[in-house]
């Protein structure tokens, strides 16, 4: 065997073993999906504790006609929802709704009492139907209504920003709106239903023929929130495993610099192969934790007879996206560290290694509405984020261009190749640095002058 | 074939010039001495040689051929500034540096190191359990397995005990009787004046001494006393042709001017006291370093560099 190779390998092993045994990446291979779970398993738990007490909402109608179909529709909602439907118990909070007369004189004087009313707890808000709910008229669209828009309906609650309340009343408050307008127009009463119904569209799945029978098997429902699942968890737990193998490279690297154990193995190796054994170990620790989640998933989805819901064509991507991720980070890592003189310096430069793991996690949500938008398209062909959001459109049901995983990956390639190039010069100068820790343009003069 | 070769080597940092058009050449199974001020170039001139730092200009050659990372399988090293994996127990440390640097099982040589510095007792404890003394011998173990052609020690006695320095000297001393070439950078005079074959000073930069001890002393000619007297240093000064006095605690240490007499000297103090010992001698190593490299070095830095 070559002796670079050898004294590479040599080192990685010692690395790796040395690593893998220690307590921290033990207890890091459990608590790291309890970390990235935990949010998801915290709602579901907290969604299963509901707010059961009335949510009580005063209904001032200057209309003296849709109250009483919003106070239907509320009545309607608690018998369908609030309760379960065999043993009775409550399960969710009951909507009620108290017409409220009008009062005579100012009307801010009523919507302040109101107002006090629900800052004593005794409404959970309350809302006030204009008659420019019923009829707007050409005013509505005037210019000078368009610079000073008047509330048609008005709602009024100290609850937060998201609130489901206003998100419920949407609904039946147009349903009586409308319900209110069609006796207006002696629409006859049972077409109502016909006419109010709103229009619903259940998401299947494509027609397929099965290839022995030659039938044409239906569509499915599609269950969009487990559609989301598989992207998801996937993109977390090569986050979660790219974390694991590089994160302990800064610190390591800083503390082995510390104590002088470097300038020992320079003498017999090159900087180049030292932290290429570095990479080789992360690239193995991560390699580990992956087999252990892959391993532990297949067991867990084969007991609940979920095989299935493994995406095993992505399996060959998330091992190259793993690869390179670690790769890139790891060497990146190493030259940080090598730059830093203390563990603290290293903790004030982990947030630049942090930039490619966390950047993508924040616009997942818009790439996963809109996998083929131009934003997740050219956001997942800029090489540091390929790893994450290539994975995550490529898991999305509605697929990408086949070559654009190609293409970045060519991408991340050159750029894990370059990055290591430079981090490799980097981390040349660093080792042996002691002292004031470097300023961003000493370190980007070593990368360029090496 | 010299053991180690620099031609014209020069190494700057920046602005800093750490090594300036340094020539010097180390025999073939010797011990030689490196010394010099802290900051004058040693730990870059035995980098380069080791290859950790590449020269700007000149060359390296070492064993016979221009320094490449195949030649450290060769070359033991001690750094100054030691480090170990404190959580690896003793011998499995020493077994992973010989393995890297040998590449081939080194378990039976580690075994016998640990013996012959009696560390038997500590191979399976972990290196932060050892004290001071007990990781130096560690390390030097570290830097002797497998056997290398070449073995670089900086300042190897720093922090031993008297009982550990033995050891070590005659560890040193055994592997050149075994044509080990040994080069070793010390601040402490008398190690390199016991202990070295050959003598080379640097000093910012630049080689100011280089020879054997001998001729280094006869470049210097015998301008020293050495004398121990009754009433202390303070009867000293006034003496016709002294320069300079170095007060050593029993004895003081006389430098000449040149073409003074010691025989007046010795006449005047005996007029002054009882003499108990009067020795002319060469300058010590240390008085030749200090001379160098101590108060007025500007002085002869300038000379050198104008040389």
């Amino acid at each position: 065997m070559n002796s670079s190779l050898r004294k590479t390998l040599l080192m990685a092993k010692r690395d790796y073993i040395e690593s893998v045994r220690t307590k921290a990446f033990l207890i890091g291979l459990v608590v790291a999906p309890l970390l990235f779970g935990g949010g998801g398993i915290g709602i579901a738990i907290l969604k299963k504790k509901p707010d059961l007490r009335d949510k009580r909402i005063a209904v001032l109608d200057r209309t003296a006609l849709v109250a009483p179909g919003l106070v239907a529709a509320a009545e309607a909602k608690n018998a369908r929802d609030a309760y379960e439907k065999i043993t009775h118990k409550q399960i969710a909070a009951r909507y009620v709704l108290e017409p409220a007369a009008l009062a005579s004189g100012e009307p801010d004087a009523q919507r302040l009492v109101l107002s006090d009313r629900v800052r004593k707890g005794e409404l959970f808000g309350f809302i006030e139907i204009f008659p420019e709910a019923l009829h707007p008229g050409n005013a509505a669209n005037s210019e000078a209504a368009e610079k000073d828009p008047k509330p048609r309906v008005a709602y009024y609650t100290n609850a937060g920003g998201i609130d489901e309340t206003r998100s419920w009343l949407r609904a039946p408050l147009n349903r009586a709106v409308t319900g209110v307008l069609l006796r207006e127009f002696h629409v006859d009463a049972s077409h109502a239903e016909d006419l109010l119904t709103p229009v619903s569209i259940d998401p299947l799945s494509l027609l397929v023929r099965d290839a022995e029978t030659g039938r044409v098997e239906p569509a499915k429902k599609k269950d969009e929130i487990a559609e989301m699942a598989t992207p998801f968890a996937l993109v977390m737990l090569l986050t979660m495993i790219v974390m694991i193998g590089t994160a302990p490279m800064l610190s390591a690297v800083t503390e082995d610099k510390n104590q002088r154990i470097f300038e020992m193995l320079m003498g017999v190796a090159s900087p180049m192969e030292l932290m290429a054994a570095r990479v080789l170990a992360a690239l193995a620790r991560s390699l580990t934790s992956s087999a252990f989640y892959i391993v532990s998933a297949v067991m867990v989805l084969q007991g609940m007879a979920m095989i299935g819901a493994l995406p095993l064509p992505l399996l060959p991507w998330f091992f190259v996206y793993l690869i390179a991720d670690v790769t890139m980070l790891s060497a990146f890592a190493a030259a940080l560290g090598a730059a830093c003189s203390s563990p603290q310096d290293a903790q004030n430069l982990a947030v630049l290694l942090v930039m490619p793991i966390v950047v993508p996690l924040l616009i997942m949500m818009p790439v996963m509405t809109s996998p083929n938008g131009a934003m997740a398209t050219i956001m997942s062909l800029i090489p540091p984020f390929t790893p994450v959001l290539m994975l995550l459109r490529q898991a999305m049901p509605v697929g990408i261009p086949a070559w654009q995983p190609w293409v970045g990956l060519v991408g991340i390639v050159l750029w894990t190749a370059g990055g290591t190039w430079v981090a490799a010069r980097v981390f040349r100068v660093g080792i042996l640095m002691q002292g004031q820790p470097p300023k961003l343009a000493e370190i980007i003069r070593w990368a360029w002058a090496g | 074939m010299p053991a180690v070769e620099l031609t014209g080597v020069t190494k700057t940092f920046g602005e800093v010039v750490a090594v300036n058009d340094l020539s010097l050449t180390v025999p073939e199974g010797s011990v030689f001495g490196f010394i010099g001020p802290n900051g004058s170039g040693k730990t870059t001139t035995i980098r380069m040689i080791v290859n950790i730092f590449y020269p700007d200009r000149g060359s390296v050659r070492v064993l016979g051929s221009e320094i490449n990372p195949s030649l450290t399988r060769w070359i033991g090293y001690l750094p100054e500034e030691r480090g170990l994996y404190r959580k690896m127990k003793v011998r499995a440390l020493l077994e992973f540096f010989g393995e890297l640097r040998g590449g081939h099982n080194v378990s039976r040589e580690v075994g016998e190191w640990l013996e012959r510095l009696d560390l038997a007792h500590c191979a399976d404890r972990r290196i932060d359990t050892l004290s001071k003394g007990m990781s130096q011998r560690v390390q030097f173990i570290a830097a002797v397995v497998p056997e290398p052609k070449l073995l670089i020690l900086d300042e190897p006695f720093t922090g031993l005990d008297p009982v550990s320095a033995d050891s070590l000297r005659e560890a040193i001393l055994g592997l050149r009787r075994k044509g080990t070439t040994v080069i070793l950078s010390t601040h402490d005079m008398t190690v390199a004046e016991t202990m070295c074959d050959h003598i080379c000073m640097i000093f910012r930069g630049r080689k100011v001494l280089d020879g054997t001890l001998e001729s280094i002393q006869g470049e210097y000619g015998t301008d020293t006393i050495r004398v121990s007297l009754s009433g202390g240093p303070a009867l000293l000064e006034g003496l016709p042709g002294v320069e300079k006095v170095r007060d050593l605690g029993q004895v003081q240490e006389l430098r000449m001017s040149a073409g003074s007499d010691p025989q007046l000297v010795l006449r005047a103090l005996v007029e002054r006291t009882r003499v108990t010992s009067f020795a002319v001698s060469k300058p010590s190593l240390h008085d030749i370093f200090v001379r160098i490299a101590g108060p007025g070095a500007e002085t002869l830095a300038e000379e050198v560099a104008s040389e």
